[in-house]
C-alpha cells in the first residue's frame, strides 16, 4: 500500500501474467534454496521439487482463470508473443528454448544411470516381547528401568552411565548425543540422534534396552540389520551398565521416557 | 591441588565481587560458576573433572583431549609458548578440531555457555591469572595473490625443502619423514606429523591462512615449532612463508572430498590399466570413502591411521580394474616404526583380554562384495558378513605382496578361494596405490561375485596399517557403498529426445500459426486493446 | 701484500679482543664470599649408552670421524666421576636476597647434532642464546612443565641464534630437538647465581656465597637428586661430595 513502485514496474506487478511468473519463481526459490536452510531440513529431492512446482502451477492457473477479465489479461502477453511482428526474435528464442529443454529432459529420463537403491528401513521396528540377555530371559513388555526404583541412588547410577557412554558410545553418538561423533560419517545409517524428539523421547526404556543389548545384528529385516554399525552391547556391558547408560541418555538430553502406564491403560 | 585452591579463591572472589563487577567485565568470576556447570555436563567426559585431559573417553583417544592445567594450546594466534587469546579458545570450541574427536560446539551450546566455559577452563591454570603474561596476537599480513599459480607453488616448495619440513612431514608431505617415527608430544604420547594431503583434517583449519598461522605460531605442546624467529631475523620474508603455506595448501583437494554412494566404472576399449601409475587413471573419476575405527566387535580399535580411501574403477566388458589409493605413512612392516607402534599400543585403551603386542605386521586392504548381486535391499552384514551369510572379499597384503580372494564369515574367519584377482601395488612417499583386476565372470559362480553392467553392486572397504599395530579386528572400516559398471550410451537413447524435440517444435509452430491467423482476422480491435495496454 | 698484512693484524687483534671480551663476560663477577666445591662420584655399573645413528644428517655425522657418538643420559668420566650433574643452592639464602640477572647471556650451542652444554644453569631473566652451528634444521623446544615457565618451540633451519628468557625459577626445564630425537638438554633456572655443573673431571664449584647454612642439591637426569647441608662463612671453601649409584 505504502509501497510506491515506479510506473513501469507497477505495470508488471499488477499484470496477472507477470504475477503468475513471479509466484512460480518465488516458489522455486523457496523450495530449492530456502527450505534446506531451515533447521532440521535437507535438500529437497528433484522429483519432490517437480511435484511442488506442479502444484503451485495448478494453483496459479486456477487463480488467473478465476475471473474472465484476469484470464483475458493473463493471455495477452502470450498472444502478443505469438503474433506481434516486433517480438519475432523473442518468439524464435522461446520456441528454440522450449524445444531444447524438452530434449534435455527427455534425455535425462531415458538415459540409464545406476543409482544407489533406495534404503528403506523402519527406524523403530516393533520390539520383541522377550529377549535373551546373556542366556537369561528378559521380558520387555511392561519393563521399566529397574534403576529408577531407588531415586536416592540415581546420582551414583548416572556417574556410571556417563562413564559407560564416554567409553563406548561417544565415537558414534557424539559429545552432544546428537549422533554426530567423529566416527558417524563412516556409517550409514548415521547413528541415532538422542537430542531429536523422534528417538528416545518417543520410546520406552525397555525399547532402548533392547536396541542397546542386541544392536544392529538384533534388528528385524525391516530395520536393515546388515547396515547397522550398532554393536551388540550384551557382549561388552552388563545389564546394570546398560540401564545406567539409559538413565544417562535421558538425563543428559532432558527427555523423559515413554511410560507403559499410558499404553497399557489405552489398551484396556 | 593448586587448581582446587585457585577455584576456591575464584569462587570466594565471585561471592564478594559479583555485585560490583558483574556489569563491567564480560568474563566475570560469576561466569566461571555457570561455566563449570557447562564444563561438567559437556566437557568433563573427555577433558576430565580437573581439566587434566583424563576424562572417561580419553584413554581410547589419540590425539588425547587437551590437558588444561598447563595452559598449553596448539591452535593460537599468539607467539610460541604464549597463552591463547579468548578468541582463540572460542574458535577452537566453535569450530572444533578437525581430525580429532573435538566437535564444533557453535550450534550446540549458546554463546553465553561457550563464553562461560572459557572462563572456567582458564581457572585450571594459574598462568591465566598471572598478570605478567601478556597475551598479544601476532600481526598476520595478508596473503599475497597468485597463490595457486605454478610459480607460487614452486617457490613454496623450494622453502619446504630449504627449511627442512620434509624431516617430519616427508618428501611429499604425508608425514613419513625420517624423524616422524620418533615424535612425541609434551605428555610423552606418540604423535603423527600431519599428512599435508588432508587439509580438511588440520586441527586449526585447512585454509592457506590457517596454515600460515600455524607456521608462525607453531603448535604448542607438539614437535611443530614456530617459524617466526626466521622472519624476525630476516632469514625468510613474510611473502616466502605465505608461498610455503600456499604450497602446503596445494597438496590437498580444493574442498573436503564429498562422499558419493556409487562408484561409476566407465567402459573402456582395449586392455585395462593394470599398473597403478598407468596414465589412464588420471582421466578416471575418483571417489572418496571415509574409514573409521572398528568399534563394533572385540577387540575394538579406536586409533586407525587410514582415514579414507580413494577408489577408481574401469571395465572393458570382460574385466574390471579397481584402483585404491590411500595415505599410509609407513611401508609396513618397518622396524623403524616398531618403537612408535609400541607407544601407540601402550597409549590407546584396549579391550583385548591380553594386551596387544607390537609386531611387524603388513599393511592390508580389503575390498568386500556380496557373493551375488542382491535383488532387493538385503545384503550381508557390512562388517565382513556372518557365519551363515558370508561376503566375498579381495585381500591385498604388503608382505607378502599379494592378493587373495576368499569368503569372510565375520571378523574372525576368512576362507581362501582358489582364484584371486591380479594385483599391482606401489608405495610412494606415504601413499599406497593398488590396482586389482579380475574378469567380470568366473567359473565359481556360487562364491565369487559375477559382475554385471548396469547394476548397483554393494561394495565396502577395509584397511590395516601394520605399523600402527593394526591386524585382525584392529582395522579401519567402511559401510556398504555401491559399484556400477557403466555401459556406453546405446543409440536408441538419443532417439526419444529427438522425437520429443520435433514434436514440441511442430506444436509450437502450430500454436503460433493459429494465433496469428486468429489475430489477423480481428486485427482492428485486438491491436487497439494491445495499444491501450502498452501506454 | 702489505695491505693484506695489515688486514691480518687487524683480524688477529679483533679476534683476540673478542676472545678477551668473551672470557670477561663469562667470568663470574669477581666477588668476595665463600665457595662450595665438590666431586660427583659414580659407583656401580656404568650403563651402556646407545649409539646415535646420524646417517640422516651427514653434516653431523662427519663431526665424529672416530666413532659414532652415544647418547648423553649418563656420562661417566674416565676418573669414575659423573658429569652433567647440576648442583645448586636450593635453600638457605635470606628471603631478602635479590640478585639482578647478569647482562651477559648463557649460550646453548647445537653442534654436531648435540647440545653444548648438556646440563647447565641460568638466572631468571637472563638471556639464553640458542645457537645453531650446524646449519641444518633443528627445532628447540622448552617443554612446559605446568606452572612455572611458559614453553617455546622455535625452528632454526639455518645457522642462526635465537634468544629467550625464563621468568620463574625451575629445576629443570627440559630442552629437546624433535628432528633429532636423541638431542636433550637440561636447564636449571634460578633466582641466584649459586650453581655449578659437574664437568669432565666430575667437579663443580659454587662461588661468592654469603655466609650461611645452605641446602645444596645435586640433580641428575637419570639418577634423581641428592642433597647436602653446608655451612660457610667468610671467604672459606667447603667441600660437598655426592655419590650416585648406577642402577
Amino acid at each position: 500500500m505504502s509501497l510506491r513502485l515506479p510506473p513501469a514496474l507497477r505495470r508488471y506487478a499488477e499484470h496477472p501474467f507477470w504475477q503468475a511468473v513471479g509466484l512460480l519463481v518465488l516458489a522455486y526459490v523457496v523450495v530449492v534454496f530456502v527450505i534446506p536452510l531451515l533447521p532440521g531440513s535437507a535438500i529437497v529431492p528433484k522429483s519432490v521439487v517437480l511435484q511442488y512446482m506442479a502444484t503451485v502451477l495448478v494453483g496459479v492457473l486456477i487463480y488467473v482463470s478465476d475471473n474472465e477479465e484476469r484470464w483475458a489479461r493473463f493471455k495477452e502477453p502470450l498472444g502478443a508473443l505469438a503474433t506481434e511482428p516486433r517480438l519475432k526474435l523473442v518468439r524464435g528464442v522461446v520456441l528454440a528454448g522450449v524445444t531444447g529443454l524438452v530434449g534435455l529432459v527427455t534425455y535425462g529420463q531415458v538415459r540409464t544411470t545406476v543409482a544407489a537403491p533406495p534404503n528403506l528401513r523402519s527406524i523403530h521396528p516393533a520390539p520383541p516381547t522377550e529377549i535373551t540377555f546373556r542366556g537369561h530371559s528378559v521380558t520387555l513388555t511392561g519393563l521399566d528401568n529397574p534403576l529408577r526404583q531407588h531415586p536416592e541412588s540415581a546420582a551414583a547410577h548416572l556417574v556410571v552411565g556417563k562413564r559407560i557412554y564416554y567409553q563406548n558410545c561417544l565415537p558414534c553418538h557424539g559429545d552432544h548425543l546428537d549422533g554426530q561423533g567423529h566416527y558417524a560419517s563412516g556409517f550409514n545409517p548415521i547413528p541415532a540422534n538422542f537430542q531429536d524428539n523422534g528417538t528416545i523421547a518417543q520410546l520406552t526404556e525397555s525399547f532402548v534396552f533392547w536396541r542397546i543389548a542386541k544392536g544392529g545384528p538384533g534388528l528385524p529385516r525391516e530395520g536393515t540389520p546388515w547396515n547397522s554399525a550398532m554393536p551388540r552391547w550384551e557382549d561388552f556391558l552388563t545389564e546394570r551398565e546398560i540401564w545406567s547408560v539409559i538413565l544417562f541418555l535421558y538425563d543428559q538430553t532432558g527427555w523423559t521416557p515413554r511410560t507403559w502406564e499410558k499404553t497399557v491403560s489405552s489398551e484396556r | 591441588m593448586t587448581n582446587r585452591v585457585m577455584f576456591c579463591v575464584t569462587l570466594f572472589g565471585a561471592a564478594v565481587s559479583t555485585p560490583l563487577t558483574a556489569y563491567r567485565s564480560p568474563l566475570t568470576a560469576q561466569d566461571t560458576v555457570k561455566g563449570k556447570a557447562v564444563y561438567v555436563k559437556w566437557c568433563a567426559g573427555c577433558h576430565g573433572d580437573t581439566g587434566a585431559g583424563d576424562g572417561a573417553a580419553a584413554p581410547a583417544m589419540l590425539p588425547r583431549p587437551r590437558n588444561f592445567t598447563g595452559a598449553v594450546y596448539k591452535i593460537r594466534t599468539t607467539a610460541s609458548g604464549q597463552l591463547p587469546t579468548d578468541a582463540d579458545l572460542m574458535s577452537a570450541i566453535d569450530e572444533g578440531l578437525p581430525g580429532s574427536a573435538m566437535p564444533a560446539w557453535k550450534a550446540r551450546l549458546s554463546e553465553a555457555e561457550r563464553r562461560d566455559v572459557i572462563a572456567y577452563i582458564k581457572t585450571f591454570s594459574s598462568f591465566f591469572a598471572d598478570t605478567s603474561q601478556h597475551i598479544v596476537p601476532l600481526g598476520f599480513g595478508k596473503e599475497p595473490g597468485g597463490g595457486t599459480s605454478a610459480q607460487a607453488v614452486k617457490t613454496g616448495r623450494s622453502f619446504y625443502d630449504s627449511i627442512g619440513c620434509r624431516k617430519c612431514h616427508g618428501d611429499q608431505g604425508r608425514g613419513d619423514g625420517p624423524s616422524a617415527p620418533t615424535l612425541k608430544d609434551d605428555a610423552g604420547f606418540p604423535i603423527f606429523a600431519a599428512d599435508l594431503h588432508q587439509s580438511w583434517r588440520f586441527r586449526g583449519g585447512g585454509r592457506t591462512e590457517d596454515i600460515y598461522r600455524r607456521l608462525r605460531t607453531g603448535l604448542d605442546g607438539t614437535p611443530m615449532p614456530s617459524f617466526s624467529d626466521l622472519i624476525d631475523q630476516k632469514f625468510l620474508t613474510d611473502e616466502e612463508l605465505w608461498r610455503l603455506s600456499q604450497y602446503v595448501r596445494s597438496l590437498s583437494p580444493a574442498r573436503e572430498p564429498e562422499v558419493r554412494d556409487v562408484i561409476h566404472a566407465p567402459q573402456l576399449g582395449g586392455t585395462l590399466p593394470a599398473a597403478p601409475d598407468d596414465t589412464t587413471w588420471a582421466r578416471v573419476d575418483r571417489y572418496w570413502f571415509p574409514l573409521v575405527g572398528q568399534v563394533i566387535r572385540k577387540p575394538r580399535w579406536f586409533a586407525p591411521t587410514v582415514s579414507g580411501v580413494w577408489v577408481q574403477a574401469v571395465h572393458n566388458g570382460r574385466e574390471l580394474a579397481l584402483r585404491l589409493c590411500w595415505d599410509d605413512r609407513t611401508l609396513s612392516p618397518d622396524t623403524a616404526w616398531l618403537a612408535f607402534e609400541r607407544r601407540v599400543l601402550e597409549t590407546v585403551a584396549s579391550d583385548d583380554s591380553t594386551p596387544p603386542v607390537a609386531g611387524l605386521w603388513p599393511d592390508q586392504v580389503a575390498v568386500q562384495l556380496p557373493r551375488h548381486i542382491p535383488d532387493g535391499m538385503e545384503r550381508p552384514y557390512f562388517l565382513m558378513g556372518t557365519g551363515t551369510d558370508p561376503v566375498y572379499q579381495w585381500r591385498w597384503t604388503s608382505e607378502p605382496r599379494r592378493t587373495v580372494a576368499g569368503l569372510a564369515r565375520g571378523l574372525e574367519q576368512f576362507d581362501t578361494l582358489g582364484a584371486a584377482p591380479e594385483s599391482q601395488a606401489v608405495w610412494d612417499h606415504g601413499e599406497w596405490r593398488v590396482v586389482l583386476t579380475r574378469s567380470l565372470a568366473t567359473p565359481d559362480t556360487a562364491n565369487e561375485l559375477q559382475f554385471v553392467a548396469g547394476r548397483a553392486i554393494p561394495v565396502a572397504f577395509f584397511a590395516w596399517d601394520g605399523s600402527n599395530g593394526e591386524h585382525g579386528s584392529r582395522l579401519a572400516v567402511s559401510t556398504w557403498y555401491f559399484l556400477a559398471l557403466d555401459q556406453p550410451t546405446p543409440p536408441r537413447v538419443f532417439v526419444s529426445p529427438v522425437v520429443a524435440m520435433a514434436l514440441t517444435l511442430g506444436l509450437g509452430f502450430m500454436v503460433v500459426w493459429r494465433a496469428q491467423r486468429r489475430a489477423g482476422g480481428s486485427r482492428g480491435t485486438g491491436a487497439g486493446v494491445g495499444a491501450g495496454a502498452e501506454t | 701484500m702489505r695491505k693484506l698484512g695489515s688486514v691480518g693484524v687487524v683480524a688477529v687483534a679483533g679476534s683476540l679482543l673478542t676472545l678477551a671480551i668473551a672470557a670477561w663476560t663469562r667470568q663470574p663477577p669477581a666477588q668476595a664470599g665463600a665457595t662450595i666445591t665438590g666431586k660427583v662420584k659414580f659407583t656401580g655399573t656404568k650403563p651402556a649408552m646407545p649409539k646415535i645413528d646420524m646417517s640422516e644428517e651427514p653434516k653431523c655425522k662427519a663431526k665424529y670421524p672416530a666413532a659414532p657418538p652415544t647418547e648423553e643420559t649418563v656420562v661417566v668420566n674416565p676418573n669414575g666421576t659423573l658429569a652433567n650433574v647440576f648442583v645448586y643452592v636450593k635453600a638457605g639464602l635470606p628471603a631478602s636476597y635479590k640478585a639482578p640477572a647478569p647482562s651477559g647471556p648463557v649460550t646453548l650451542d647445537q653442534d654436531g647434532c648435540r647440545y653444548h652444554p648438556h646440563a647447565f644453569g641460568i638466572m631468571v631473566g637472563q638471556n639464553l642464546q640458542i645457537k645453531n652451528s650446524d646449519g641444518i634444521l633443528h627445532n628447540i623446544k622448552a617443554k612446559g612443565t605446568g606452572t612455572k615457565n611458559r614453553p617455546f618451540n622455535i625452528s632454526q633451519p639455518t645457522t642462526m641464534t635465537s634468544t629467550r628468557t625464563f621468568s620463574a625459577p625451575e629445576v629443570m626445564v627440559p630442552l629437546e630437538c624433535n628432528v633429532h630425537g636423541w638431542m636433550h638438554a637440561w636447564l636449571g633456572v634460578l633466582p641466584h647465581a649459586f650453581y655449578g655443573v659437574s664437568g669432565a673431571d666430575g667437579t663443580f664449584s659454587i662461588t661468592g656465597l654469603p655466609p650461611g647454612t645452605y641446602t645444596v642439591e645435586a640433580w641428575h637426569e637419570k639418577y634423581g637428586t641428592q642433597t647436602a647441608t653446608v655451612t660457610v662463612s667468610g671467604s672459606e671453601t667447603k667441600t660437598a661430595d655426592f655419590t650416585f649409584a648406577g642402577k
